[in-house]
């Protein structure tokens, strides 16, 4: 019977431990961040303010297709041919993706689970919603994003919608 | 309200088989080891039912396909403990599998053995595992898994529909099953459009459901001049 409740209180200990342990390792990942260093410094503000440039300019399929896609090399090129536009430094790297010719490796942000179906093209185009609410103002980001505006979590999804009338069917977004 | 229904023609139906391999590649259903499939491990969303008739050489064999029947009543869902299960508002019995615990209730319940559970971590042949429907997710170790009526399909349809500002045709939203079918045995649509070729079919003289007098009101019609 001692021997018995000797090994419970161990294993009481023992997942004590390991709850601490989780609960340590989730502050560090929160503190450190999953922050991807992007390739390039690129500035939203410059280019939505400055040059005029629409979200879908880049991000080319937010209005037809479920993934709205991060802009692929041609984008870039169709403004930044070969002599810089400005002075800055970033551009000289993104000059050089241009004459290499090889594609900038932009970092996602924003992960949607493989077992959920979320298309842009239906919260854009026929929800009409506006990027920022899940994107945030894009307008004063002068630095790349480094983690999500909006966590992609389901009790997010289901407020919004909630908020909008509409269905919360499990299967309307799950498959 | 839609209400997705199907009717399969087993006097068209060739056993051919296109359905269960048309299913199995669109739903990303993994395909067992022999030794699995030994234990009688073999996951199928779409069966084909066979059965032999008579002695050699005057034999004649029957196939027919079974996919979920999708109740109306279901009794997989007022079992699940935790909500994984459950009948939409267009009919569809749905399976969410990320909230599915693995109890397998649902597997007891259903009287046709619709549903298959994932004893093991699938295991994707070469190639296999790079190709798969991205449009339905890969289900892991522990959830039960079913027929869904290409639930996946009907999304992508309705966007199209609702981008257009028109409500679905007949015929727009097929599963995998139906489009596949060579012999055309396959009819799938809603029910309550009266004008769609499932609900002439329904209407058929041939038409019966499988185990009616259970009351779960299956939404699946055979239609067969045998009995």
């Amino acid at each position: 019977m001692k021997e018995l409740k000797t090994g419970s209180i161990a294993s009481v200990v023992v997942r004590f431990a390991y709850a601490g342990c989780l609960i340590l390792s989730g502050a560090c990942a929160i503190s450190s961040g999953d922050e991807p260093d992007q390739p390039i410094a690129y500035n939203h503000k410059l280019h939505i303010e400055t040059v005029g440039l629409e979200c879908a300019e880049c991000h080319r399929y937010v209005e037809t297709s479920a993934a709205a896609t991060l802009p692929p090399l041609e984008v870039c090129r169709s403004c930044h041919e070969s002599e810089p536009l400005t002075e800055s430094p970033e551009e000289t790297v993104l000059l050089k993706y241009v004459a290499d010719g090889t594609e900038i490796p932009w970092k996602r942000i924003y992960h949607v689970p493989d077992h959920v179906y979320f298309s842009h093209r239906r919260h854009v185009v026929l929800g009409e919603l506006d990027c920022g609410l899940c994107h945030g103002v894009m307008q004063e980001q002068t630095a790349p994003v480094r983690s999500a505006f909006l966590e992609v979590k389901m009790e997010n999804c289901m407020d919004c919608h909630r908020e909008h009338k509409v269905t919360n069917d499990c299967l309307s977004c799950h498959r | 309200m839609a209400k997705w229904t199907m009717a399969i023609d087993l006097d068209r139906c060739t056993g051919c088989g296109a359905c269960m391999v048309a299913c199995k590649t669109e739903n990303n259903v993994p395909i067992v080891t022999p030794e699995e499939a030994h234990e009688g491990r073999v996951m199928n969303w779409m069966e084909m039912i066979t059965e032999y008739e008579g002695d050699y050489p005057n034999l004649s064999v029957r196939r027919m396909p079974k996919p979920c029947f999708h109740c109306d009543n279901p009794p997989c869902t007022r079992v699940c403990p935790v909500g994984a299960t459950y009948r939409n508002e267009e009919g569809l019995v749905a399976q969410i599998y990320h909230r599915c615990i693995g109890c397998r209730y649902c597997m007891v319940a259903c009287p046709f053995t619709a549903k298959v559970f994932n004893w093991h971590e699938p295991i994707w042949m070469e190639g296999a595992d790079t190709c798969y429907n991205p449009d339905v997710s890969r289900r892991m170790v522990g959830v039960v898994e079913k027929c869904s009526f290409c639930a996946h399909r009907l999304t992508k349809v309705k966007e199209e529909a609702d981008g257009e500002d028109r409500s679905n045709n007949d015929g727009e939203y097929l599963p995998a099953c139906a489009e596949i079918c060579p012999a055309d045995a396959i009819t799938f649509g809603d029910l309550e459009d009266r004008t769609s070729a499932v609900y002439g079919k329904s209407r058929d003289y041939r038409a019966h459901r499988i185990m009616e007098d259970l009351g779960v009101e299956p939404k699946v019609y055979y239609l067969s001049k045998r009995t």
